[in-house]
């Protein structure tokens, strides 16, 4: 008979199968619900998240409130050089960058055959630091009058649902508008200075209410067409360092600023994390008693175990050996939690993502659910493995 | 030198310093060989430590081999101090250099007299299965073999012991009172094949004993 088979006859006297079980279980149910609360989450977000891929989430655009007296003119629209430095000097700013503005005007046309569309637009545009675009979908490349512009999608909205169904002209969707040349038509105020250039639109944005152009292609027709006067940025872009800091609030309210776009869902997107996470909370705390009995459970085992743990270690077997019939058992049953728990989250979430896509949520990845079981199932396991070796060691000397 | 001093692997001898059980330190310490005094055992040598009851001959075992160490003075193996080896270097040492017959078998009354004696063998490699038959042979266990060893006599545990003693490689051996529950017959079978073995591998034997001591043909005796 080999020797693993008569040590684990000795060793594993004394186990309960009753108390192994009990911990597959509350182990199993514990990072169930973790997990299930994290895939949901993962899963439900993208319903209440206003994401922009072209602008960071810790990116804040600001301007000031729009009241009567800017329009008037007694007040000003714009950030004076002294006001871009005091946003500068937060604790909470990291960087700060104005919006550049046309100082020439445009005309765009959409050259549809005997439907063409034009219109009077502007263009605004950023240091190319801020918008998250790839370089090479976002690159004006000098003298080529060929520009990449990313639009609002309320625009796009706006002419399909206002205009084009108003004036008998077919909707567009994102993918055919991205894929239709625009014609620009860009002259000086004075009309003697003009430029032709060919616009492709890059993308969308939910959270740029503008239509933005880059930096060097803004440059460049400012200083071929524009009057050289110098305007005031109307909008700033703010890299914050700590998101979600109430000093930022403050700091707006007490200026009258405000912040653009990505406020729509974030009562119910709080309340998402807040459900997941208590969900999660509760689950962690199931693992974690779960843990405990494991922990006990084995360390019973060994307490009962000690005289033949030592009789062993008095033969010369290594004190790992003597710990590996305890070992195998914690891995074995913490692997095995861990799976019933993967296998239900994917049953679980067949059962979901149907009437959630309904909803129009894109299922999210399933790696940080994976990832945090794992995580969660290591440690369960590392912690017995320590308390097994601590124990065997104790055995050492009765 | 011996051809095997420059093998680091083996211990050619053991030094006691001044070795005292912490339990005498407050006690009138009787007349002893052993305690607080210099010694040295060396390979090759058969020695019997004499004792009355409690005079403290399983702790002197106890300490040489590493399970105690409430005692005063130092214990060398060679030239190294005992008290600085960690475990895996006694779990080594317990598998290739120290044998050691405790006076209580110690064997695990669920597992077979052969099981436990494999246990021991399937560490260390030491013996084919047909040497560990004939011994059973030898001392008469062939037909008790299979049954647990907690259904065995004090005498019959005592010889599976033996056996499962000597499966593995040694350097020394130390019997504590390895023949208390034997007939003379076995004592003598025991005797030999202690013999045997320790003489093939140039070991040496410390054997302690109240008076029913084994037969071997002592190079020293002590009183302890």
């Amino acid at each position: 008979m080999k020797s693993v088979n008569l040590l684990s006859r000795l060793l594993r006297k004394n186990t309960s199968a009753a108390r192994v079980a009990g911990f597959v279980i509350s182990n199993f149910i514990g990072i169930a619900i973790v997990l299930a609360a994290i895939q949901f989450y993962c899963d439900a977000r993208s319903l209440l998240d206003d994401r922009d891929s072209f602008i960071k989430t810790d990116w804040l655009v600001i301007n000031k409130k729009v009241a009567s007296g800017n329009t008037l003119g007694l007040t000003a629209v714009g950030f004076s050089p002294a006001e871009i430095e005091d946003i500068k000097r937060q604790p909470w700013v990291r960087g700060v960058a104005p919006f550049i503005s046309n100082d020439y005007r445009v005309r765009a046309e959409i050259a549809g055959g005997a439907h063409s569309l034009s219109t009077d637009m502007f263009f605004e545009s950023l240091p190319d630091d801020y918008v998250d675009v790839p370089p090479a979908q976002w690159s004006y490349r000098k003298g080529s009058m060929e520009v990449p512009i990313i639009i609002s999608k309320e625009y796009l909205a706006l002419y399909n649902f206002g205009f084009a169904s108003g004036a008998g002209l077919p909707r567009m969707s994102e993918g055919i508008m991205s894929g239709i040349p625009l014609r620009l038509h860009l002259s000086s105020d004075d009309g003697t200075r003009r430029l032709e250039a060919c616009g492709r639109v890059a993308g969308f944005s939910n959270r740029l209410n503008t239509i933005l152009v880059p930096e060097n292609f803004m440059e460049e027709a400012n200083e071929t067409l524009g009057t050289g006067r110098v305007r005031e940025p109307s909008r700033v872009i703010i890299d914050v360092s700590r998101p979600g800091d109430v000093a930022i609030n403050e700091y707006l309210e007490a200026r009258d600023l405000e912040a653009a776009g990505d406020k729509r869902n974030s009562g119910a997107a709080f309340l998402l994390r807040l459900v997941t996470g208590i969900i999660a909370g509760v689950g962690g705390l199931i693992t974690l008693l779960s843990l405990a009995i494991l922990f006990l459970s084995i360390s019973l085992i060994m307490e009962k175990n000690r005289q033949t743990i030592h009789s062993l270690l008095m033969l010369g077997y290594a004190t790992s050996t003597v710990g590996s019939p305890y070992s195998r058992l914690a891995v074995t049953a913490g692997a095995g939690a861990l799976l019933l728990a993967y296998c239900s989250v994917f049953l679980l979430r067949e059962y979901y993502l149907s009437p959630l896509r309904g909803l129009g949520a894109e299922p999210g990845s399933v790696l940080p659910m994976l990832a945090v079981g794992l995580g969660l199932t290591l440690l369960t396991i590392g912690i017995n493995l320590a308390g097994i070796r601590r124990r065997v060691i104790g055995s050492w000397r009765l | 030198m011996s051809p095997t001093s420059s093998d680091s692997t083996r211990i050619d001898s053991i030094s006691l310093n001044g070795l005292l059980p912490r339990v005498f330190l407050n006690e009138p310490v009787p007349p002893s060989e052993v305690w607080k005094s210099r010694l040295k055992f060396s390979r090759g040598e058969t020695c019997l430590v004499e004792a009355t009851s409690g005079a403290g001959k399983s702790s002197l075992c106890a300490f040489i081999y590493g399970l105690r160490t409430d005692y005063e003075g130092t214990i060398l193996f060679d030239k190294t101090d005992i008290s600085t080896f960690d475990i895996p270097r006694w779990q080594a040492l317990r598998r290739r250099n120290l044998a050691y017959l405790p006076q209580e078998p110690g064997l695990f009354p669920e597992l077979t007299a052969l099981e436990n004696i494999r246990l021991k063998n399937n560490l260390t490699g030491h013996l084919p299965e047909s040497t560990i038959s004939e011994w059973i042979d030898l001392l008469g266990l062939s037909s008790r073999k299979d049954r647990p060893a907690g259904r065995l006599s004090v005498g019959q545990q005592q010889r599976v012991a033996l056996i499962r003693a000597l499966c593995q490689p040694f350097d020394f051996i130390l019997l504590d009172e390895p023949v208390s529950h034997l007939d003379p017959e076995n004592n003598r079978i025991a005797a030999n094949l202690i013999l045997s073995e320790a003489s093939r591998q140039n070991a040496g034997i410390i054997a302690t004993s109240v008076g029913n001591h084994i037969l071997l043909p002592y190079s020293r005796t002590l009183k302890l």
